[in-house]
């Protein structure tokens, strides 16, 4: 019924806040870009239960996961408001989007300027709006949830992107959702915010992605391996290489988030949410030169205890087994991802990094030390 | 039901999922007849193994499916069952289990056990224990699976489960004999190990599999002669009964307090499984064989272990220290392969086929189950037993490790 509605142009009469509140967008004419790969497409047969038109606030919404998750939910016939501080542009035309769906998304995306941390502000610019459903994408800290739900009693459902950084460190694998989960990791902010979402009396949902890939990426994920890749250069691993991670496309991600919306399977549940199948690290490397189109790439082990790296990262995941199973999402929700690792990394490549655009410079100083060091070992 | 909570134990409880309205299976089949597979599969239509490369690969891709799930009501019909079975190895405790399990739940039960009840390999477990199945009411036979028709002496039965051949040499007569019969459904114990390895790990049913394997071709046979069949993938057991050393290989060095070598990093994930679980999924696709039909199921619990893992968990269970040393197997030559209990390599398939399929799920809890087993190893007095360790003093040796005396 969702597709039916349409959203009305909203006026600046819609905001009873200051206007330096809020803003809205213009329309951003880019140069035509054929989207030629594999077309992504939001596929609301997929759902269970179609929802009615809800108004949906989006913490966060202009980076990765939230440029994907509005655009699924705008073209559901939702009306979605990005609460952010504005410092990114609150629209952008992703690659591969036409002009003509840019221009609609961008026509009928929202903007609530401020700062998160505001409480007061949210508090006020929140329950004078009036959400029936909120995605908090950005949240990191239980005390930011507070003022949300205190603004809006009424609220429908409050969709949470937790991680499955959460979870205790096990020998048995994979992750399931019913596992212990670690007080003490990086993420128990995450995990204090799944706590207070579960004592106060709105219905949930808890997404919990594992590493999250694909176009425009701000976490250098694949795009440290394609920085390497292009530089024709080795392939520094820790250890052993047959660590076992996962990753999990951006896509299927959003259609994730899209499927728990008014999903009543999804009432104060949890999910993993990330790829069908797992990869070594090793493995990964070579994925990436697959998908890109790069020779199968020389693999350098080493071992991350006889350097003093500082504070640079030298390898991007974190050095153990670490993945989860899906089978839950799959059951309940009738979701599955659609894309595989080369064909995910492909997208991400093609639509990205072979673009020559990327987010962090390459930067090869701890591969040098790792591989004088070994040049020093074989000589 | 999201449980936060902060212990350290590990819950394992999982939640049954809601099935949701029937659709068209398509799961992995051997044959390509059914018309909703999606355009991405690239395979060719036949009925026979598409070869590429050195590998088999059944005639669909090996992107898993769309997820479909039945609505699993167990048949309230019972069965009369035909287990043959190995009477050596790691599979002989699935025959074991299986039969009291299909007798508890009030089927009727042959076992036939290859070669003779004289034979000394019937003095191990689980043969040794065959009682059992005779007071619950099953019978136990012994004989060559070729004459299998001969040693049941024309009794009749609805499903016969194959727990015994890796070639076609030794399954066919069984096959031919029970198709001739009018055997309803034929099941057959495969291996996980027929899986061509990945680097992008678990295996999942419709993965690329070793052409050569001998386990293959009994697979394509058995789906060519029967329109019920299902085919089951297992890796390694644990359990009561077992006839060959899992835990126990870990016990015996943990209780003498000796070092245990392990070849490789020990981050190999390998998945270790109570024979119960193989068990409820055989008894689930004969209590529902039209959904089991056509389907490759990896009987396996869904947790996988490393190989540092079970050594903890075994040392854990037995309530003693441990000492882990790595080894390179390539260093130790022909020993390797006597070395150590499970392959050096990830070695991990996931039941995902018998979660969708068959509303299956996984009761092995290792951290319990090894209680239990370190309970029994002490209970028959392993503990005390004089052994020998000749491959891992050398492997010791090699490492200049010292073992107290």
């Amino acid at each position: 019924m969702a597709r039916l509605v349409v959203v009305q142009q909203k006026q600046p009469s819609f905001s009873l806040l200051p206007s330096s509140l809020s803003e809205f967008n213009g329309i951003r004419l880019n140069n035509p870009i054929q989207y030629k790969r594999k077309v992504w497409q939001a596929k609301g047969a997929l759902q269970v239960t179609a929802s009615s038109t809800k108004k949906i606030l989006v913490m966060g919404g202009t980076r990765f996961i939230g440029l994907f998750l509005s655009r699924l939910l705008v073209k559901e016939g939702h009306q979605v408001t990005l609460f952010t501080r504005g410092k990114a542009p609150i629209t952008q035309q992703l690659p591969g989007e036409s002009d003509q769906d840019y221009a609609d998304f961008s026509s009928k995306i929202l903007h609530l300027k401020g700062d998160r941390k505001d409480y007061e502000f949210v508090k006020t610019s929140l329950s004078s709006e009036g959400f029936d459903v909120v995605y908090d994408i950005n949240g990191r800290e239980a005390e930011e949830v507070e003022p949300i739900l205190d603004a809006l009693p009424k609220l429908e459902q409050y969709i949470y992107c937790s991680s499955a950084g959460v979870y205790l460190k096990s020998d048995l694998l994979p992750h399931f959702e019913t596992d212990a989960v670690d007080p003490k990791s990086r993420h128990k902010g995450k995990l204090e915010t799944e706590s207070l979402l579960t004592s106060k009396g709105v219905n949930w949902t808890s997404i919990r992605p594992v590493y999250i890939y694909g176009p425009l990426n701000y976490n250098p994920v694949e795009e440290w391996f394609f920085h390497r890749l292009k530089a024709g250069r080795p392939i520094p691993i820790p250890n052993s290489g047959v660590q076992i991670t996962q990753l999990g496309h951006v896509k299927d991600l959003a259609k994730a988030f899209v499927q728990v919306l008014c999903n009543e399977k999804a009432s104060r549940q949890v999910f993993n949410i990330s790829g069908e199948k797992y990869v070594t690290f090793a493995g990964l490397a070579k994925a990436c030169a697959k998908a890109a189109g790069f020779p199968e790439p020389e693999i350098i082990n080493y071992n991350p205890k006889e350097f003093d790296f500082g504070k640079k990262k030298a390898f991007p995941f974190r050095d153990q087994h670490f993945f989860a199973s899906i089978d839950k999402a799959k059951s309940e929700l009738g979701w599955k991802p659609e894309f595989d690792l080369v064909e995910g990394l492909a997208d991400s490549y093609n639509l990205d990094f072979g673009r020559g655009t990327f987010r962090k410079e390459a930067d090869f100083f701890t591969d040098d030390m790792i591989l004088s060091k070994s040049l020093v070992l074989q000589s | 039901m999201a449980t936060v909570v902060s212990s350290s134990s590990l819950i394992f409880s999982y939640p049954t999922p809601n099935l949701p309205s029937p659709s068209l299976s398509s799961s992995p089949r051997l044959y390509l007849s059914s018309p909703h597979l999606s355009s991405s599969h690239s395979s060719s239509l036949s009925s026979s193994i598409s070869i590429s490369h050195s590998f088999s690969i059944y005639p669909i891709s090996s992107r898993r499916p769309s997820l479909s799930s039945f609505h699993v009501k167990a048949s309230a019909e019972k069965k009369k069952v035909l287990i043959v079975n190995t009477n050596s190895g790691g599979h002989a405790i699935i025959g074991f289990y299986f039969a009291k399990e299909l007798l508890g739940s009030g089927h009727e039960v042959t076992v036939m056990t290859v070669g003779e009840e004289s034979s000394d390999k019937m003095k191990k477990p689980p043969f040794n224990r065959f009682s059992e199945i005779v007071s619950a009411g099953g019978q136990t036979v012994w004989g060559d699976p070729a004459e299998v028709g001969k040693i049941v002496e024309g009794a009749a039965f609805d499903v016969v489960l194959d727990n015994n051949g890796k070639d076609l040499d030794t399954v066919r007569p069984v096959v031919d004999w029970a198709k001739s019969a009018g055997v309803k459904q034929f099941l057959f114990i495969s291996s996980a190990g027929i899986y061509k390895p990945t680097d992008e790990p678990p295996h999942v049913e419709g993965d690329v599999v070793k052409a050569d394997a001998g386990h293959v071709a009994v697979e394509t046979y058995i789906a060519e002669i029967f329109s019920s069949w299902a085919i089951f993938r297992p890796q390694y057991m644990i359990g009561s009964g077992n006839n060959k050393d899992c835990e126990e290989w870990f016990f015996d060095r943990i209780v003498r307090d000796r070092p245990v070598p392990i070849p490789g990093s020990g981050m190999q994930l390998t998945n270790i499984s109570h024979a119960r679980d193989l068990s409820s999924m055989l008894t689930l696709a004969v209590e529902n064989p039209d959904s089991s039909s056509g389907n490759i199921f990896n009987c396996v619990s869904d947790r996988a272990v490393t190989l540092d893992g079970m050594a903890k968990l075994c040392a854990q269970a037995a309530g003693r220290p441990l000492k882990i040393v790595h080894y390179d197997p390539k260093a130790i030559g022909s020993d390797a392969k006597k070395a150590f209990p499970f392959r050096n390599m990830h070695f991990y398939a996931e039941p995902r086929a018998a979660k969708e399929i068959l509303g299956w799920s996984s009761t092995t809890n290792l951290p319990e189950d090894l209680k239990d087993r370190f309970d029994e190893y002490l209970k028959i007095g392993r503990d005390k037993k004089p052994m020998k360790f000749e491959i891992d003093d050398k492997i010791l040796e090699s490492l200049k490790v010292a073992v107290a005396v």
